[in-house]
């Protein structure tokens, strides 16, 4: 168990293990807390809801619940694509209410320490916002960028979707 | 006064709830006592409700309420017996005393005991206790005595009894203190005949009272009938039955041992009873929410009974359906719509007794208060026989205000006219007094009744009377909707707000300042168009002329929407959109169709207002 080995520190650890759900979007590949993440599902039919973000793709029922469905292309202002089988829709747990992510396909979940995330270069990622990149991880055969979700709407935006 | 002993908690719970309920119904039974004053068994309703809340606030130490308490009950019991007949003027300072007694209460509930002002109020029934007081109008008061054995030593020893009410729901006490003025009859041992179990056998659930004493009770917590939990009970095990069967027919699918055939007869079967069982058990989960309207109707005798008095009006109040039962969510709003409009109907509604008699119609007015099912909804109906809406002089005013024009006005169907009472700020009163002439009422019914999806109707004929009827929802959890399609998407329209549905040409619309309209019978309906509203990508056929128009209300407001087609009508379970998507104008959340796609609620509130 190399889990049991491994020396935890409370106090925001730089060694302690993570684990991340690894996405691609783009050619590029991300990763997000697995805590995070409640379910992986394929597209289902997405009604559109009017007058929102152009981003909010629209909502779905998950099992009786209605969730909001974002498009991940769009919100990062990356070129769009046709979704295809290897299309997901990731449910992420965001402060307590679900909601639903377009990516181009889900990898794995991978295992890392604390040390290896570094904060993220500046300017980075054309359309990605600052705000939600938590740092890159960068291993010899990849380059992943760790992603906050629950920062990925400014305030603004979060009054935006409920003030319009 | 002591403060509250922390031992005695749940002492303490137990007096404020019975206590509580007795002043709930002691508001009633007031009221109807001053209608039939020679009711015995409502008198000593009365009577023994003060004197369990004396008895019980004497036991636990709150001096304050005792005094009023013990006070009011003299003056009870010399009605009791006789010897003072029920006249308003008795009535008005008892009532006062119960308000206070509330306002005592209600300090003890929020364990903020403060020194009040007693004194007014007890002054106010000392005149009564004397012997001069009231003489007795003596053959009615008589006949009580025999249903009331105990109550016969009128004039027994003056020495007041020494207070000896220790037990709060004791049978006997014997009231009287060392305050009591010696020239007041003390009160005779009652023994209580069969007594707490006639208030106790309604089972009240907490209600509001009136006035200071309003946040008596909460509302927090739901008193279910034991007989429907168990009838729920049962049906959720009729439920779990239908899934085992459900277990079994796969199995036999799985195992082929059933042909097709028989699976289809089987399934068919199971799924009828699952669709019955649920919706009894939808019925009964629905059912618990219900209260019948009654907890907000109980109040009203009681503040119309104040207005006549203060307006020197004679009103007949008529009350018709209070056992109707609607949700608590919609319970809980109608309140305050309720008694503006009661109030109004007092007030400009009905006439003084002379204005009445010169117009020849009887002396006292009448007021209905009538509540009523009608298929999911509840119609509610105040209707008064008074002078009706004057449309010309609320025209006249609204001119006046700057609200419309002259020409405006001249265009105008009476409806129209109606329509403008609702407008915030509005009054035809020429003076602010306490009742009304702020404009305010009106916009909270409306605002109310809207928040509710429910509408708002005015009849009114001039000389005749006016009557408004609430049209509400039973309930706010699951709906009846009318799905429509928009281009192909599918949209669902609370049926609670649909008039109407036309289907029509389109080039029957006509356009008025950049507005398309239709012209529906006598009125000229706005139009929105879904497929502009919500910005649905229009397919094709552009040469179909024909559209449906759904013709909507809130609240007073009337317009047609404009789809392509109608879908049908569905029972739906409203979900909400989260947080993120909670305020998108125009859509009131979201509902799961039956080949589970979601489908957005429309909001016609919204629609009326963003035209």
């Amino acid at each position: 168990m190399q889990n049991a080995l491994v020396p935890v520190k409370t106090d925001g650890a730089h060694d302690e293990l993570i684990q991340l759900v690894s996405f691609n979007l783009d050619q590029e590949e991300y990763g997000v807390d697995v805590l995070k993440v409640r379910e992986i599902i394929r597209m289902p039919v997405v009604t559109r809801v009017p007058n929102t973000p152009h981003y909010v793709e629209g909502v779905i029922n998950l099992r009786g619940k209605v969730v909001p469905i974002i498009c991940m292309r769009k919100k990062f202002g990356l070129t769009e694509s046709e979704n295809d089988k290897q299309t997901r829709i990731m449910v992420m747990d965001m402060d307590g209410e679900l909601m639903g992510f377009i990516v181009d396909a889900v990898s794995e979940v991978i295992r890392i320490s604390g040390s290896e995330i570094q904060p993220s270069p500046a300017m980075v990622a054309g359309g990605i916002d600052q705000e939600c990149i938590a740092g890159v991880i960068n291993q010899a055969e990849r380059l992943l960028v760790l992603l906050n979700l629950e920062k990925m709407f400014s305030r603004d935006e979060k009054n935006l979707f409920t003030g319009m | 006064m002591p403060p509250i002993d922390c031992e005695d908690q749940e002492l303490l719970d137990g007096f404020l709830t019975e206590t509580t309920e007795l002043l709930e119904k002691l508001d009633d039974d007031l009221i109807v006592l001053e209608k039939s004053s020679d009711d015995t068994d409502l008198m000593n309703r009365i009577f023994r409700s003060i004197h369990t809340i004396k008895g019980a606030s004497s036991f636990l130490g709150f001096d304050l309420l005792v005094k009023v308490a013990h006070k009011t009950e003299d003056v009870l019991n010399r009605l009791r017996k006789g010897e003072l007949s029920v006249t308003p003027e008795i009535m008005d300072v008892i009532l006062e005393a119960t308000d206070l007694i509330k306002l005592l209460v209600s300090d003890i509930k929020a364990g903020d005991i403060q020194e009040r002002e007693t004194e007014g109020t007890i002054n106010k029934l000392l005149p009564f206790l004397l012997d001069t007081a009231g003489v007795p109008k003596a053959p009615p008061a008589t006949p009580q005595q025999p249903a009331q054995p105990a109550a016969v030593n009128v004039d027994a020893a003056s020495a007041p009894t020494a207070d000896a009410s220790p037990a709060p729901a004791a049978a006997e006490t014997a009231p009287g203190s060392a305050t009591v003025p010696p020239d007041v009859p003390p009160q005779v041992p009652v023994p209580k005949p069969a007594s707490d179990a006639a208030p106790k056998k309604a089972p009240a659930p907490p209600k509001p009272a009136e006035g200071k004493g309003d946040d008596l009770a909460d509302n927090s917590t739901v008193r279910v009938d034991v007989k429907r939990l168990d009838d729920l009970m049962n049906q959720v095990g009729e439920l779990v039955l239908e899934r085992n069967r459900m277990i079994q027919i796969n199995q036999d699918l799985q195992q082929s041992d059933a042909n097709r055939g028989d699976f289809n007869e089987e399934f068919g079967k199971l799924t009828k009873r699952m669709s019955f069982v649920t919706s009894e058990l939808q019925m009964q989960v629905l059912k618990m929410r219900m209260i019948p309207v009654e907890k907000v109707f109980k109040k009203f005798p009681r503040i119309v009974r104040s207005m006549s008095r203060d307006l020197g009006k004679e009103v007949d109040l008529q009350i018709v359906g209070e056992e109707t039962e609607l949700d608590r969510s919609v319970v809980d709003e109608i309140g305050d719509p309720l008694i503006h409009l009661i109030r109004n109907a007092m007030d400009h509604g009905l006439e003084t007794p002379e204005e009445r008699l010169e117009a020849g119609k009887s002396r006292s007015g009448t007021l209905v208060l009538a509540a009523v099912h009608e298929g999911n909804q509840i119609i509610i109906s105040i209707k008064d026989d008074g002078r009706g809406i004057d449309t010309e002089r609320v025209g006249r005013k609204a001119i006046e205000k700057g609200l419309i024009s002259e020409d405006q006005f001249a265009a105008m169907s009476q409806r129209e006219v109606f329509d403008l009472l609702f407008l915030p700020g509005f009054s035809t009163k020429e003076k602010t007094t306490d009742l009304s002439g702020r404009g305010v009422g009106m916009d909270v019914v409306k605002t109310n009744i809207k928040k509710l999806n429910g509408l708002i109707e005015i009849k009114s004929t001039k000389g005749l009377g006016s009557e408004f009827i609430l049209r509400l929802p039973l309930t706010l959890a699951i709906i009846q909707s009318l799905l429509v399609e928009v281009e192909g998407e599918i949209y669902s329209i609370p049926l609670s707000s649909v008039l109407e549905t036309l289907r029509v040409d389109q080039r029957q619309f006509h356009i008025i300042g950049g507005q398309e309209v239709l012209k529906l019978r006598d009125i000229v309906l706005p139009l929105i168009r879904l497929q502009k509203v919500f910005n649905v990508q229009p397919r094709g056929d552009a040469d179909n002329f024909f559209c449906y128009v759904v013709v909507v209300g809130a609240a007073e407001k009337r317009m047609g929407l404009v789809v392509s087609r109608l879908v049908g009508q569905q029972e739906v379970a409203i979900k909400s959109l989260g947080n993120y998507l909670a305020n998108i104008p125009g859509i009131a959340g979201s509902t799961i169709l039956g080949d589970g796609r979601v489908a957005l609620i429309i909001d016609p509130v919204a629609m009326t207002e963003t035209e």
